[in-house]
């Protein structure tokens, strides 16, 4: 395993089958990402069968199985986003970044991600990237937007 | 206490404490059910046993609500009618409709609802999803787009065997019951007990067929197909086919595979007598050996050494090292029969009939096969053996019955045993009584009565006691050692485990969908074969005696290893 989560389960002492989703977190927030070995590990951790933690991780859309970009989007498609335009925003990020959603690109640069509402109706649409919200966009600015990210990437 | 309810415009007498579903059904009273299994706790998620309780909004689940004096209930009324129509509809919307050429035609919980309900037409149109069958197990197929989401196998996966190989995965539409990372059975800590198969409603879960393979080798010319009969499956057959005990079942399936081109139909009554001489003869150097601090486990059953394998290596030194009866017969057939008869071994085709579906994946084990090659090439189901006969056009009833073939053509009724919880137990402790020198006239083996859980009893021998406990599920097994060593108990020195409930007779390979009743039955019928047998004690079997005769061969010597002897190996699975 290349990420060590020693760390991570020093913060659940007591195994206990409730700590499930929040150890959980702690590794995607640590690793972007929950990897099969790590949920292996979880469950001799908390002795639990590796089975039911991939059930209940499934379970939720908060938890991802492959990594992210360097940039990670996550497109509200909630209904005040769709109703200003979010699903025309989708299929323009999909273009220009040739990814689609729930994936990341080769380069590991974007990744995509469609999520429910976010909670931000009034600035509707609005797409986050890593926790950075950019509101009531539209085709222009989120061209430019994408643009600026990989300006500052190549540039890096 | 007991009280009165209305139900359907007449009175009932119920207990308090019982959940409407078992006071209905108690009366007679049908009520269609799919996630609702008995002795578990009731999940209410079908949705099918809606009833209508005067004074409620909403229609109850009856499987998870108590009966209360005075209630006055509608089992039947239109609204209840309706609701249960439209669930099995939605239930229909996304299910394949592929009946015809399905293995659970005829057979199937969701056909006999849907006829139940009077569908008789689509109402709904759900978008069919896209899994794919997993067949990469060596026992049991998966096919999830047949799957109705009931949680019967995900639960007896989980609380009966201990072992969660399957489970939900994802939500909503996209749900479906898969094995960890989707990966497929074989890297899962599947342990091959089939009761998944038992308990599903559909054909999402069935075995891996042999059928073809032995219909390819009883039409080869030049390969001769060796039939072997686990006892337990003459009862089993008989069950299912309404044969009697003076029919001699096991004497009419042999006729009958034999009009179906078997070369020889053997009896593993043969190899249980030998494995339980055997194991007998392990139980005395066991306990004559003070370093063991566990008892001598019975391995015969695939499961529980799969499990132990899995989940408890620190157990597999106290496994009892003989074959199973399975494996030993194919070793002697390929062996010493095919050496007597002159047959190369090459020629021959062993397909062991059994009423398990984890044999298969035994057949498949390293240990058991050479250069590839398995000492047992096929093994068939009691399912798949009744769809054998009735594909040939075999009328079991009107067959008349043929003995078995030389040299394996009896057993004693010790043999028998094997297909129940606690009748291994029992054997073995009447073998090793015998061969401490005990006289049988005051051999005393008292069963308790309990239906399910642990059992124990004390086999006094001179001035030693031997202790025999049996368990049938692996939770029920894995609550015993527990305990057993939580206590430190050193009185118990033989435990038989077999991981289906009630043993064998209960096991993944028997014909599904016929309930609890239909398992008492075939043990009772094991039971009522074993009179028929000729003598009692394996070492009374010829072809037993002729076996540990020969004088390589006593039990527990080092020199039987490669005919009856195997070994078992830590296992690492995604688990």
């Amino acid at each position: 395993m290349s990420i060590s989560l020693e760390d991570v389960f020093e913060k659940f002492p007591n195994r206990r089958r409730e700590d499930m989703i929040p150890l959980l977190q702690a590794i995607q927030d640590k690793n972007g990402f929950l990897s099969e070995e790590m949920i292996s590990s979880v469950g001799s951790y908390l002795r639990i069968s590796v089975n039911k933690i991939y059930g209940v991780a499934t379970f939720y859309d908060n938890f991802r199985f492959g990594p992210v970009g360097k940039y990670h989007i996550r497109l509200c498609h909630g209904t005040a986003c769709h109703v200003a335009g979010a699903g025309t925003l989708l299929k323009e990020l999909e273009r220009i970044l040739k990814i689609s959603d729930g994936e990341c690109d080769k380069q590991g640069i974007f990744s995509l991600e469609v999520v429910s509402c976010i909670g931000a109706c009034g600035l509707a649409p609005l797409i986050e990237v890593n926790d950075m919200y950019h509101t009531n966009l539209n085709l222009q600015s989120l061209k430019e937007l994408i643009k600026s990210l990989r300006e500052k990437e190549n540039s890096a | 206490m007991e009280f009165q309810i209305e139900v359907n415009n007449k009175h009932i007498t119920v207990r308090e404490g019982e959940t409407l579903l078992a006071a209905l059904r108690g009366h007679g009273i049908r009520i269609p059910t799919l996630c609702h299994m008995n002795r578990f706790s009731p999940t209410g998620a079908c949705r099918l046993c809606a009833v209508e309780v005067e004074g409620k909004r909403d229609l109850v689940t009856s499987c998870s609500f108590p009966v209360e004096e005075g209630m006055k209930v509608k089992t039947n009324s239109r609204r209840v009618m309706q609701a249960r129509k439209s669930l099995v509809e939605l239930l229909l919307s996304n299910h394949p409709d592929d009946c015809l050429y399905c293995q659970r035609n005829g057979n199937c919980e969701l056909q006999w609802l849907a006829e139940m309900m009077n569908v008789k037409e689509r109402k709904y149109f759900g978008k069919k999803n896209t899994h794919y069958p997993d067949y990469s197990s060596t026992s049991v197929a998966r096919d999830p787009a047949k799957c109705v989401l009931c949680s019967r196998c995900v639960r007896i996966c989980e609380e009966v065997q201990l072992v969660t190989a399957i489970d939900f995965i994802s939500r909503g539409n996209q749900t479906m019951v898969n094995s960890a990372f989707n990966k497929g059975l074989n890297i899962s800590s599947c342990i091959h007990c089939g009761q998944c198969i038992q308990v599903c409603p559909t054909a999402a879960l069935t075995d891996i067929s042999h059928q073809e393979k032995v219909y390819a080798a009883l039409d080869k010319k030049d390969v001769r197909v060796m039939f072997m009969i686990s006892p337990s499956v003459a009862g089993s057959v008989a069950e299912a086919m309404g044969l009697k005990v003076k029919d001699q079942p096991m004497d009419i399936i042999a006729g009958a595979l034999k009009r179906c081109g078997a070369d020889k139909v053997f009896h593993l009554g043969v190899a249980s007598d030998i494995n339980i001489s055997e194991e007998a003869g392990n139980l005395i150097a066991h306990i004559q050996n003070k370093e063991n601090s566990l008892p001598l486990l019975s391995s015969c059953c695939p499961a529980w050494v799969r499990y132990v394998e899995e989940f408890r290596p620190e157990w597999i030194t106290s496994l009892s090292k003989t074959k199973s009866p399975q494996q030993i017969l194919s070793t002697l057939i390929k062996t010493q029969f095919a050496a007597e008869a002159d047959i190369p071994m090459e020629q021959i085709f062993n397909v062991a009939v059994m009423p398990c579906v984890g044999k298969k994946y035994e057949a498949s084990r390293e240990e058991n096969t050479h250069k590839g090659v398995s000492e047992t090439d096929a093994v068939l189901t009691v399912r798949e053996l009744l769809q054998l006969l009735r594909s040939s056009g075999i009328d079991i009833r009107n067959t008349e019955g043929e003995a078995l073939d030389d040299p394996y053509v009896q057993s004693s009724a010790a043999a028998w045993k094997l297909g129940y919880s606690g009748g291994k137990a029992e054997a073995v402790a009447r073998e090793t009584y015998r061969m401490l020198g005990g006289k049988m006239d005051t051999f005393k083996f008292n069963t308790p009565k309990n239906i399910y859980g642990r059992k124990e009893t004390k086999v006094t021998i001179g001035d030693h006691q031997i202790g025999f406990a049996w368990v049938s599920s692996i939770s029920d097994a894995e609550e015993y050692m527990q305990q057993l060593l939580l206590d430190g108990r050193k009185d118990i020195h033989y435990v038989e485990v077999m991981a289906c409930l009630n043993g064998c007779v209960g096991g993944g390979g028997q014909p599904v969908s016929r309930g609890f009743e239909q398992v008492i039955a075939r043990k009772k019928l094991c039971a009522e074969l074993e009179k028929n047998c000729a003598f009692q004690y394996p070492q009374d079997n010829p072809a037993t005696a002729a076996f540990f005769k020969d004088n390589r061969f006593k039990p527990d010597q080092e020199i039987t290893r490669n005919w009856i002897k195997t070994d078992f190996k830590e296992r690492t699975v995604l688990k």
